[in-house]
């Protein structure tokens, strides 16, 4: 039987394309997953969780490990080890945290000799870190080589401010009213109970959340009301404290009231 | 020149083409014209919908892909297209002018599918994508009328090029010519405009921190990446567009039934992948500029693309480049056996295949290798001791630079296969050519070795002598070769038409190989913002958000790309039909022979 040629040419594309596709499919598959926000502020933390936190930040969201090594001479950025032991000497005046809060805000005032002037501030987009991560980050690098004394109240509290998406952070303007927000806080929602925000409360159960729409994104705050257990814990809170009900207990107003109102504390 | 179609010929299904694109032109303005009460909408609206089933970045994917497919085509093939109008009109040859017409009318009837695709695609952007479409609208609206009459313009210009073929023959011939070149700027200028939005979201300009335009919609289409795309997509879509023109003339090659058809299909294939290859030589070039302005614009966004995630990519590139590479120069050594006289050049080939094999290992070999736990450690680390030096860029780049000069090697052999020059100055000019060969191959060499003792930030810049070497040769070579061998004595005609089959095979190679490197591509140009819609502004907040690996990109590529081709062998079987009832309807005029014709000079 004579085989019609558009299918010898249709079964011969198929062919190759089948081939690179196997190929592709059999070679290291490697997502690239959107970086995990983390928030400490408000919370207690020890020491050695914090620079545990800053560890993940330096290979994960900060992308820190493009460029720098530690313990070995990269060709694009310098070797990071020993750098909590030596930043302090590193410029007169300029204490170890300070240079390396610094270097992080501002790498192009701090330039070892030898390399190139390429490395991004960390607070601004793409990488983003929120204050909560630069100074997770912070103590991670003085745990190289140095003593761990960062406290989140070194980190400027204007780092991290473009860190939330942008425009698209933004741009969402909720139809809810803050002011009925806030009563839903302190009444209704019993969020005071457990939750600072501002003047507004003082129990240490939860986390602070007096800075909450600079550090977090809109659906963060949306879905961890709907979803607490769904949208991760804060470091050094327990798990499983805040109620699920919200999404039940609350109307859609009051529910899009309550959000308004976070998303004024800045 | 042998009489063309008649625009009154074509009657009922031009009409009916003219009348899908024009329609799908006015759904796309009228949307565009409804977009800034569309934005006011898509504020109070969620960020995202779902499209059903497969999700929407899925559905935008497919959709963009087969569009760009598309619209490569229709906006490369024109280019070569009004070249060989030209080369036919100004040598009185009339299969030049046919192989033009044949080119257009593919061309055409691929023209309303991509208007189509396009409203499709915003329909998806507006609809699943609201809050996106609209912080794009906020930056480029402006740019959407010009995109829209550019559109109308080079609707108009192409029509009345393709149906004007023989009313505007003869001594008005050169309006036809300029209809084609002004059909073309429209084209391009379609791309560039296209171009600004998508650059936009790679490496934005002219915004505030907050995203919000600062000045002039000028800052913000002339960022970092927009003119080396303009140049690469440029250059890709003449590529493109001859490897597509080529398989087609393979197709109707393999299915041909008389020895005449089989000739103006054999030459039209040879057109076709000379055209691809041409631009195919240069397009590396641009490639280096692409990346050299993503470093430019954000470091992070450079060593991402290439040392991070993405790294195996360019491994899966290096293969399908590779192949192209050996796929081009085997169609070119086929083809000398039908030249009488290539005998002379025959004992060039072995060489030219061991060096184009140990580029193509070279460049498609890993800095690290995928490995067990047990191998690593017997070899020290994920590098090979010996292989893993291989997989750097300076071998890389040395590679790639010989593999063109070697790809140059093979046209031009191929091009003097059947001509003895009788030129005085022969042989100083061989000489001369010889030489630049050999100097371009030992500054290729010599940069590749001395930047394993550089640092990276020198050794980037040694890619440019290298390239700057081959360009140089390639240049001063084809100087040369063209007096040289004007009025040659002819050693015998190409046996048009005689050429192996497996030839035909090679090209439909080269085209779905082409068409899969564009989609990888094109993951690659999308995947390097990661979470971010327009990096470093507007994050992707999306379920979709997960940049996906190779293998499920590699998938889908492979579906689009069946995709693409069952409509276009559709859309010309469609052709085919409408021809040949036109032809025996209105008697349509035979094609040149082209069987013993004269030898083309390309």
């Amino acid at each position: 039987m004579r085989v019609p040629v558009g299918v010898k040419v249709g079964a011969f594309a198929v062919a190759i394309m089948g081939s690179y596709t196997y190929f592709a499919n059999s070679i290291p598959q490697i997502e690239s997953r959107p970086p995990q926000e983390l928030s400490l502020e408000g919370g207690s933390v020890t020491p050695a969780q914090l620079v545990k936190a800053g560890e993940e930040i330096y290979t994960t969201k900060g992308t820190c490990e493009i460029c720098h090594r530690i313990g070995q001479k990269g060709t694009r950025a310098p070797d990071l080890a020993g750098i909590g032991g030596r930043a302090g000497k590193t410029k007169p005046g300029l204490s170890a945290k300070g240079y390396i809060i610094d270097s992080l805000l501002h790498p192009g005032n701090h330039v070892v000799e030898g390399y190139p002037n390429i490395m991004p501030a960390v607070d601004k987009p793409p990488i983003a870190l929120n204050r909560s991560e630069l100074w997770a980050l912070t103590a991670f690098l003085q745990s190289l080589g140095g003593t761990v004394d960062v406290a989140l109240a070194d980190i400027p509290a204007t780092a991290g401010a473009g860190g939330v998406g942008g425009a698209a952070a933004a741009a969402v303007t909720l139809p809810g009213d803050p002011k009925a927000g806030q009563a839903i806080f302190a009444g209704k929602g019993t969020c005071i109970a457990c939750h600072k925000a501002g003047a507004l409360g003082a129990s240490p159960v939860g986390p602070d959340l007096s800075q909450i729409a600079r550090i977090q994104t809109p659906e963060y705050i949306m879905k961890k009301i709907l979803d607490p257990a769904g949208s991760g814990t804060v470091a050094g809170y327990p798990k499983g404290v805040m109620p699920p009900m919200f999404g039940q207990s609350l109307t859609a107003k009051e529910y899009v009231d309550l959000v308004a109102f976070l998303l004024t504390l800045k | 020149m042998k009489p063309r179609t008649s625009a009154s010929s074509q009657g009922p299904r031009g009409g009916r083409d003219c009348a899908w694109t024009v329609l799908c032109t006015l759904t796309l303005l009228g949307l565009l014209a409804a977009l800034p009460a569309e934005a006011q909408e898509a504020a109070t609206e969620p960020a995202y919908r779902a499209f059903p089933l497969i999700g929407s970045r899925l559905a935008v994917w497919a959709v963009a892909q087969l569009h760009l497919n598309f619209a490569a085509f229709i906006l490369g093939v024109p280019i070569f297209a009004v070249i060989i109008e030209i080369v036919g009109w100004r040598t009185g040859e009339g299969r030049y002018d046919w192989l033009s017409h044949e080119l257009v009318k593919l061309t055409f009837a691929a023209f309303s599918t991509t208007a189509l695709l396009g409203a499709l695609l915003l329909f998806l952007f507006v609809g699943y994508y609201p809050r996106f479409w609209t912080y794009m609208t906020s930056i480029f609206f402006p740019t959407y009328w010009i995109y829209a009459l550019l559109f109308f313009a080079e609707t108009f210009t192409v029509y009345l090029w393709y149906y004007g073929w023989d009313w505007l023959a003869g001594p008005r011939k050169w309006i036809h010519v300029g209809l084609g070149v002004l059909s073309n700027l429209f084209g391009t200028a379609i791309l560039v405009v296209a171009n600004s939005w998508v650059t936009f979201m790679i490496s934005p300009a002219g915004i505030t921190e907050s995203g919000a335009l600062k000045g002039s919609v000028w800052a913000a289409i002339n960022n970092f990446t927009w003119m080396p795309i303009n140049i690469h997509r440029l250059i890709a879509n003449i590529v493109f567009g001859g490897t597509i023109a080529a398989a087609y003339a393979a197709f109707r090659f393999l299915a041909a039934k008389t020895d005449e058809e089989r000739a103006r299909y054999d030459w039209m294939g040879y057109i076709g992948n000379f055209v691809a290859l041409s631009a195919f030589i240069v397009l590396p070039f641009a490639g280096y500029y692409l990346g050299r302005e993503i470093y430019a614009f954000n470091q992070t966004m450079g060593i991402t693309m290439m040392g991070g995630f993405m790294s195996w990519l360019w491994i899966i590139q290096a293969i399908l480049i590779g192949i192209l590479f050996l796929g081009s120069n085997y169609y070119l050594w086929l083809g000398m056996e039908r030249i009488p006289g290539s005998e002379r050049y025959r004992k060039y080939v072995p060489p030219m295949l061991i060096v184009l094999t140990l580029g193509f290992m070279i460049w498609a070999t890993p800095r690290s290798l995928v490995v067990t736990l047990d191998e690593a450690r017997a070899m020290g680390g994920t590098h090979h001791p010996v292989l893993g030096v291989l997989g750097v860029m300076s071998a890389k780049n040395t590679v790639v630079n010989l593999m063109i000069l070697t790809t140059f090697l093979s046209y031009i052999l191929y091009r003097r296969a059947n001509k003895v020059p009788t030129k005085p100055w022969v042989r100083t000019g061989m000489a001369v050519q010889w030489a630049a060969f050999g100097l371009a191959g030992a500054v290729v060499v010599f940069y590749g070795v001395y930047g394993y003792f550089v640092e990276s930030i020198v050794r980037i810049g040694f890619s440019v002598y290298q390239v700057v070497a081959v360009l140089g040769a390639l240049v001063l070579v084809m100087a040369l070769d063209i007096p040289m061998f004007r009025g040659a004595r002819s050693t015998g005609t190409i046996r048009w038409g005689t050429i192996a089959p497996r030839s035909q095979y090679v090209l439909i190679l080269l085209a779905v190989t082409f068409t899969w490197l564009m989609g990888l591509m094109g993951f690659a140009r999308s995947g390097i913002r990661q979470h971010w819609h327009v990096y470093g502004v507007m994050r992707d907040t999306s379920v979709d958000a997960v940049t996906p690996a190779l293998g499920y990109a590699a998938n889908v590529i492979t579906l689009v790309t069946i995709a693409f081709f069952a409509l276009v062998m559709f859309i010309f079987w469609l052709g085919g039909l409408a021809e040949k009832g036109t032809a025996s309807a209105h008697g349509h005029a035979p094609a040149p022979a082209i069987a013993g014709g004269r030898a083309p000079d390309a």
